[in-house]
């Protein structure tokens, strides 16, 4: 379970992600806020703005690794039963796979 | 005063239960292990460590009122009613307040708490300039008592492969020492998820050390040593 490299990757890993999360919902806050689009038809065009597009990508790429990291921990934590924390990993990546690509191919799909 | 004792006898077979002490004898001034004695004078079969009883030997580490402690360092008088006493939070309990240590200690002698020099022997003693030695307070004072490891939800969970609190404080102790040259190896030897990773910097330990020391501080400055040397 000791890969080297792995308890300090995952730490800047998440810590990173935090900042991105935490300045790109503000930026999207600000943009709510400030009510740049309201209606449907405009969030759209919010969205297929070529910066707004790839900082969600980004944003729902970084979610994910940091829903991981978290994840992880807890299981790494509270599930000691080798089996039980195998499968639990197994389910979790595929929840956080499958919402990924539901998500990016909405991104795609407003282009 | 009235007192609430975790007592438990695995000889007898007989389930953990708490047990009701009143003492009537009490001094100003007077510390809770000396209630304790006060207290196994009539009842002998009443079990717990100590030793020095001055803060120093790191023995009588117990759960009062829900808070870890050394019994010889803490006023009676600081204490509310009934006074709850159980053993260290965690730990397979050996006989009433006395708990089965090797895990902390097996975690201690993990960090290789010694310093490790690769040089041929000096002459004379490996000296070190007031500030070099300066960096090792808040560090060298640990008496090993394990009120923070066994404060530490992250130990309670994976005694077996976190170091905790108290181990990672001795292990940023010996690689801030400037005498030491083993630091890769040592920094090497914390990686992994388990070991120093383990804490969520939730600081239990800092709150319960009672000799005022920061592991938490500890553990954030070996992460940093790590990412400064692996780029
Ligand atoms: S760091 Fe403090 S609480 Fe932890 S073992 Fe050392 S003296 Fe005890
Ligand atoms: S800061 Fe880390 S070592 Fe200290 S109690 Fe929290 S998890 Fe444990
Ligand atoms: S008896 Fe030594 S620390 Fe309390």
């Amino acid at each position: 379970m000791s890969r080297p490299a792995h308890g300090l990757y995952s730490w800047i890993v998440q810590r990173l992600s935090a900042i991105y999360l935490a300045v790109f919902i503000l930026y999207v806050l600000e943009q709510w806020i400030f009510a740049r689009a309201t209606t449907y038809e405009q969030w759209k065009a919010w969205l297929a703005s070529p910066v707004n597009n790839i900082g969600m990508g980004v944003f729902i790429v970084t979610l994910l690794l940091h829903a991981w990291i978290g994840a992880r921990d807890i299981l790494m934590d509270y599930v000691h039963n080798l089996g039980l924390r195998l499968t639990l990993f197994a389910l979790l990546i595929l929840v956080l796979l499958l919402s990924g690509v539901w998500a990016l191919r909405s991104l795609v799909l407003v282009l | 005063m009235k007192f609430s004792i975790y007592r438990y006898n695995p000889e007898t077979g007989e389930k953990p239960y708490m047990q009701e002490y009143v003492l009537r004898d009490i001094d100003p001034g007077m510390m809770l292990l000396e209630a304790l004695m006060r207290l196994k004078q009539d009842d002998e079969t009443l079990s717990f460590r100590r030793s020095c009883r001055e803060g120093v030997c790191g023995s009588d580490a117990m759960n009062v009122n829900g808070r870890n402690m050394l019994a010889c360092i803490t006023p009676l008088a600081s204490l509310r009613e009934p006074v709850v006493i159980r053993p260290l939070p965690g730990r397979p309990v050996i006989r009433d307040l006395v708990v089965d240590m090797s895990d902390f200690y097996r975690q201690y002698r993990a960090v290789k708490p010694y310093l490790i020099v690769n040089d041929p022997e000096p002459e004379v003693e490996r000296l070190q300039t007031p500030e070099e030695r300066e960096r090792l307070d808040g560090l060298y004072e640990c008496i090993l008592c394990a009120c923070c490891s066994t404060a530490c939800p992250s130990f309670w969970w994976n005694p077996d492969r976190f170091l905790g609190p108290a181990a990672l404080l001795q292990a940023w102790r010996f690689l801030a020492d400037s005498r030491d040259q083993a630091t890769d190896e040592r920094l090497q030897a914390l990686e992994g998820p388990y070991r120093m990773f383990r804490c969520h910097t939730i600081m239990n330990c800092v709150d319960v050390c009672p000799k005022g020391l920061n592991p938490t501080r500890a553990i954030g400055r070996i992460k940093h040593l790590m990412l400064k040397r692996s780029f």
